[in-house]
């Protein structure tokens, strides 16, 4: 379930990657839904991760991403535990006493301090640097090889597809981020270790180096690596005593007399080894990975809200929907196939009567004597005549009739009314309709215009009805 | 707030689009509800029923259109009107209404009682004639039937064919409008269609301010396509321009057939992309219906990757060289930055030379193919980015010319489009100077790079002027 100020997650933004490729929404859905949702509009992220959620139920089931993230999980889980374990077994093998050679402190702080100082640098370098600075960079990290030598094996082929979901500066966050969670659990297993060998065995430690470095020196040394603590933990800095008694040469075969008399005064190293360890392994570690974990989660964000898709659900969001369309939908009109049937293609030049529908008696006249027609019976119906008038030309009218109409004016159902009239006339053997053009064309009418009176003539279906195509 | 079914306020101006069968009036609606589903034929009676068009914004609607079928039996009506006489004028509308209670259900006005009711629904009332052919006497019935409504009206005269009959219609058609103008659906510019809308809004006082909201609404939803066709274009561009495609090959080198095998692959998957970005082109136009129309896509006879796609539509070669020159300045101008300005410019000169040669050598070799070698034995045949220097421009002038045509073309037309009719050349459209913007982003594609975001917004600028200049 959604909650308000919810994170996003890998998860979340596979599935919203998942979700885009397969769903994107129409411009009225994404408005309505915004304006449903009008108080997150103005966090981009909200609104998005509330539509995510809405339309979860469209992510396919068999969902690749949802087995590459649980690969991509297993794989973590099993870096994590080996470098817990990893950590431990390193504590182990540094803090080994045999009982003859004691324990150089020297290698453990180089393992628990200038180690991991150092990989630190090296993060913050390749963070701050270009992609070639990290790409240059990373190499020193036993992570990048880890993932090298895995991406051999089997599940090589899902990592890559993996890992093209990803950004390259959000992969780089990533990566950054896991290699400080790791390196913190290796040095919890190294801080586990120490304390574990502290408890179960009595070991000694000592310090000894090839370098001409005195014991005042050296406790400088130590003093100010362990300045951060110095003040709460003042026992957790050894003294100047306990550096003078640990001092250990290499050429002495088994302790000296001296330190056997302090046995009891040099195990007080292990405060001090443990707070390095603390201190410089894992507070300032956890401290990086906050702050890479922070840099992931803001890239995180920012790719989130750059997928593609994402700009056009956040336009329409924000975008009144204008719609123009019919709510209703067209009936369509079935249209009769136009044939040769009821076609003439000559025009006789005596008819027993014309008439002329929409006409005036002068028209008739000019065409009748354009086109040499004659005919002793000339009506005009149609137009401002009354329907008593154009009945009783029908009743009238007598063996071929020759009907004028104007090509380009449709045949309307008061024209088939008053044809209908006609063809009841029994007196009446043939009728021809004669569309014609316009004065300016010489009457000539266009195939378009003779094609739907054709139409509706053959619509009538009668023997009697003739269209003139000439 | 919003609502999905029809407003509850029923105060917005409708207007009935009315007339003759045959005279337009579906154009007329198709064209201003931008709606090419509207079904618009050349035998009377294709609209059977009244539709209603409405712009709705957030679901609220600003104003109504109604497509009506023509008048079929006008004399009837009329006779039928008549025969109630004498009827004092305020009460004329109650006969109308009579009319339409009486003969509900009576086959032979059906027509009639569909285009009557919206009238007498309040709708205003916009009467179609077709001004290229002559006046008939028999339309003073419809227009007398229509006085009977006593709705505010206005007349439209559409030209659909070549001859000219205005200034008859005219002397007509004013004895019976208070407003008479001319709008042609097809050829109907966005501007045509506002102005339009504008004369609609006079004529009831009360319908002013809501065609005024309804006039800024399309303006807003004009530029916002505007907006998205660049966007989509731009988008279009560096997918293409920035295609990379690899595939696992057996040998150590790629065989003839590998190779060609994955040029064609790539020159496809290329194809695929400006078909897509065509079909967005059209839906944001609203043009869902082209596809049903066959030869339409005339794009489709001129090939993306053939010459007379790059002659129409891609730079000549000395606007080429000029081209080339100038991206390649771009490569030495990085250098002489980084020498500080200490090669005297030498790096420009010597990269522009350099660029424009290849401009001219390069017009057949559109992308280098590359075997990529892996450290476990595996080898991988690599396709792209796009190294030509002409395809972004012929892409872009294809897109453009595609672009403006969609957006050009009324809801209203049901034909082809006539290529040869457009002129068209990418050089005319975009300047010297508009190139240098563009090729910013282009070099940067060539090498594999991401584009800087403020090149990008240079680019969308450019193109957006360009594209606008094509409206």
């Amino acid at each position: 379930m959604y909650k308000k100020n919810s994170k996003i997650s890998i998860k979340s933004y596979l599935n919203f990657s998942e979700l885009l490729n397969e769903y994107r929404g129409t411009h009225e859905e994404n408005r309505l839904f915004a304006l449903k949702h009008e108080a997150s509009l103005p966090n981009p992220k909200q609104i998005l991760l509330i539509w995510m959620e809405k339309n979860s139920f469209r992510i396919s089931k068999k969902s690749e991403t949802k087995t590459l993230l649980q690969k991509f999980s297993i794989l973590s889980n099993f870096v994590g535990l080996f470098s817990l374990i990893f950590g431990f077994l390193a504590g182990l093998g540094l803090l080994s006493y045999s009982g003859h050679a004691p324990v150089n402190v020297i290698y453990y702080l180089l393992f628990a301090m200038v180690i991991p100082s150092l990989s630190m640098i090296i993060s913050m370098v390749s963070l701050l640097g270009s992609g070639t600075v990290f790409n240059a960079l990373s190499l020193f990290f036993p992570l990048h090889w880890i993932e090298t030598i895995l991406n051999f094996f089997s599940f090589r082929d899902k990592i890559d597809t993996f890992n093209t979901l990803f950004s390259d500066e959000l992969k780089k966050w990533m990566f950054m981020s896991r290699l400080q969670l790791f390196s913190l659990l290796f040095s919890i297993g190294l801080l586990f270790a120490l304390l574990v060998i502290v408890v179960s065995k009595d070991i000694a430690f000592s310090w000894s180096t090839t370098l001409n470095v005195t014991d005042i020196g050296f406790f400088k040394l130590l003093a100010s690596i362990g300045f951060p603590w110095g003040h709460i933990l003042p026992s957790a800095i050894p003294s100047v005593e306990l550096i003078e008694m640990s001092h250990y040469y290499r050429l002495g075969e088994n302790l000296n007399t001296h330190m056997i008399q302090n046995a009891d005064k040099l195990g007080a190293w292990w405060k001090y080894l443990a707070m390095v360890t603390l201190f410089y392994a894992i507070f300032l570690r956890f401290l990086l990975w906050l702050a890479t974990h922070y840099g992931f989660q803001k890239q995180l964000e920012k790719d989130f809200l750059e997928l593609d898709g994402v700009e056009k659900l956040l336009r329409e969001f924000n975008t009144p929907f204008v719609s123009t369309k019919s709510p209703k939908e067209e009936k369509h009109l079935e249209i009769v196939k136009e044939s040769d049937e009821q076609v003439a293609h000559d025009v006789a030049k005596i008819y027993k009567s014309i008439i002329g529908w929409n006409f005036s008696n002068d028209e008739i006249l000019l065409l009748n004597d354009a086109k040499s027609i004659s005919s002793s019976n000339i009506s005009i119906v149609g137009g401002s005549n009354s329907f008593l008038d154009d009945q009783k030309v029908a009743k009238e009218a007598k063996d071929e009739v020759l009907l004028y109409v104007k090509s380009w004016e449709p045949p309307t159902m008061d024209f088939v009314d008053f044809l209908e009239d006609l063809l009841a006339n029994d007196n009446i053997r043939e009728i021809q309709v004669y569309p014609l053009g316009t004065v300016g064309r010489n009457y000539e009418s266009d195939e378009r215009e003779i094609a739907i009176w054709k139409r509706k003539i053959q619509g009538l279906k009668s023997k009697k009805v003739w269209v003139i195509d000439v | 707030m919003y609502r999905k079914e029809e407003s509850l306020n029923n105060e917005y101006p409708k207007f009935a689009v009315v007339g003759h069968p045959n005279k337009g009036k579906s154009s007329i609606v198709s064209s201003l509800a931008l709606d090419d589903s509207v079904q618009i034929g050349d035998t009377p009676g294709t609209t059977q029923v009244k539709r209603g068009f409405p712009l709705k914004v957030d679901g609220k609607i600003i104003y109504e259109l109604f497509d009506t079928p023509g008048f079929q039996r006008a004399r009837r009506v009329l006779s039928w009107l008549n025969e109630q006489a004498p009827v004092s004028a305020d009460k004329k509308g109650d006969v109308v209404r009579a009319f339409i209670a009486t003969h509900r259900g009576d086959e032979r006005f059906i027509d009639e009682i569909e285009l009557l009711e919206p009238i007498m629904n309040g709708a205003g009332i916009i009467y179609v004639v077709d001004a290229s052919k002559p006046y008939g006497s028999e339309y003073e019935t419809e227009m007398e039937i229509l006085r009977w409504c006593g709705q505010p009206s206005m007349a439209i005269l559409n030209l659909i064919g070549e001859e000219n009959y205005t200034e008859q219609w005219k002397n007509a058609l004013g004895h019976y409008f208070r407003m008479v103008r001319t709008f042609n659906p097809i050829k109907a510019t966005f501007r045509d269609h506002i102005e339009l809308l504008d004369s609609m809004s006079q004529l009831k006082e009360e319908w002013t301010k809501p065609i005024k909201v309804a006039i800024k609404v399309l303006e807003d939803l004009q530029q916002q396509k505007v907006e998205q066709t660049v966007d989509s274009i731009v988008s279009n561009m560096l997918k293409t321009l920035s295609y990379v495609h690899r595939q696992k090959i057996v040998g150590e080198s790629a065989t003839d057939k590998e190779e060609e095998k994955l040029k064609l692959f790539y020159r496809q998957k290329i194809i695929k992309f400006e078909k897509e970005q065509e079909k967005n082109i059209e839906s944001i136009w609203n043009h869902r219906s082209i596809e049903k129309v066959e030869n339409m896509l005339v794009l489709d006879n001129v090939g993306l990757f053939s010459k007379e796609s790059a002659s129409i539509f891609g730079l000549s070669q000395q606007q080429l060289i000029i081209t080339g020159a100038s991206a390649g300045a771009m490569g030495g101008l990085g250098i002489d930055l980084l020498l500080g300005g200490g090669s005297l410019f030498l790096g420009s000169i010597i990269g522009g030379a350099v660029g424009g040669v290849g401009a001219m050598m390069g017009f057949d070799n559109l992308y280098e193919v590359k075997v990529l070698g892996q450290s476990i034995g595996k080898r991988e045949l690599s396709v792209g980015p796009m190294k030509n220097l002409n395809f972004p421009y012929i892409l872009l002038g294809r897109s453009l010319y595609h672009a403006s045509v969609i957006a050009k073309r009324s809801h209203a037309m049901r034909g082809d489009i006539d290529l040869e009719q457009e002129e068209f050349l990418t050089e005319q459209i975009i300047n010297s100077d508009m190139r240098k913007t563009l090729e910013k982003v282009h070099v940067s594609l060539r090498k594999g790079d991401e584009p800087k975001e403020e090149d990008l917004k240079a680019y969308k600028k450019v193109l957006k002027e360009s594209f606008l200049g094509l409206l």
